[in-house]
């Protein structure tokens, strides 16, 4: 695994898994979410295969996994990022919940055609990146599998996602995101 | 599709045939459950041609379910029907590792 992290002072710090910036043609198709409810996963999730969805198999292909990678984002958003002072999480998985009065959460997509870029931000700012690398580096192991493995979201956005990024201004904000292609490499990707 | 998650289980003399339905996430915590008491047995196959996502709250209930199902009713299970994106996810996960035969993709 190769994972790179850039700090730059108070503008946070890049976590570059592929350690290349994602490109996607800036003439592209693009959608921008503002969450307000936990209510709006499906919502979004329904909107986003709606554009792939019945037009040929690598389009329903496409469709499948960025559901789950959006599915994954919102969960995180939602439910992992949100912590008290101490650390602990604020919701548990699955509630229905509204965003607090300060919180912010935003899903962004851009399609040219061939790749989907697919990134969320949330208003919280809690991960670390020491803790980005033991999620990716405890999940990277299939041979025993443990069922309450934590950190399953994020390594199976960086399994799935070309060019993974995270990007964290502590306290402040988290954006992460990364490429999904219409044509992947499975071979790289699903092994 | 109903998104909502349910299973049925059909049993015959090769064993008990589980098809899953909708979608495979935190919801799912307690239909899971009831699927382990019910399995009797020794040969068991899970069928995801219904399954439509499966996120990875989703994937930590379904290796409790296998490995319980394994350990408690001393059954083999087998995985059929997967698509090829929860067929990704079962490799990248460790699912297939507790299974005696899967589809290739």
């Amino acid at each position: 695994m190769s994972i790179r992290t850039f700090r730059y002072g108070d503008r946070g710090t890049v976590i570059s898994v592929s350690g290349t910036v994602p490109r996607v043609d800036a003439r592209c198709w693009t959608r921008e979410w503002n969450v307000s409810s936990s209510m709006d996963k499906e919502v979004i999730i329904g909107q986003l295969q709606n554009l792939f969805d019945g037009k040929d198999v690598n389009h329903d292909f496409l469709g499948q996994r960025a559901e789950l990678i959006v599915d994954e984002m919102l969960e995180n958003a939602l439910y992992s990022a949100p912590r008290d002072t101490e650390g602990k999480p604020l919701f548990i998985k699955g509630c229905v919940r509204e965003l607090l009065a300060d919180e912010k959460i935003t899903l962004r997509c851009a399609f040219d055609g061939k790749q989907l870029l697919l990134e969320i931000s949330d208003s919280w700012g809690n991960l670390a990146p020491e803790t980005v690398e033991l999620f990716l580096s405890l999940n990277d192991n299939d041979t025993d599998p443990e069922s309450d493995r934590a950190g399953r979201g994020l390594f199976i956005l960086w399994k799935f996602l070309d060019y993974f990024y995270v990007n964290i201004n502590p306290g402040v904000d988290t954006t992460m995101g990364g490429v999904l292609s219409l044509f992947p490499v499975i071979v790289e990707k699903g092994e | 599709m109903d998104l909502e998650f349910k299973f049925e289980i059909h049993k015959d003399s090769m064993g008990d045939n589980i098809r899953f339905y909708g979608n495979i996430d935190s919801h799912s915590e307690q239909p899971f459950e009831e699927l382990s008491r019910k399995i009797t047995g020794k040969r068991v196959v899970m069928d995801f041609s219904n399954t439509l996502r499966i996120n990875s709250m989703g994937i930590a209930i379904l290796l409790r379910s296998i490995k319980h199902i394994k350990s408690e009713k001393k059954s083999e299970i087998a995985i059929i029907g997967e698509n090829k994106t929860n067929a990704m996810l079962f490799k990248i996960t460790g699912v297939y590792t507790l299974t005696s035969q899967h589809a290739q993709f």
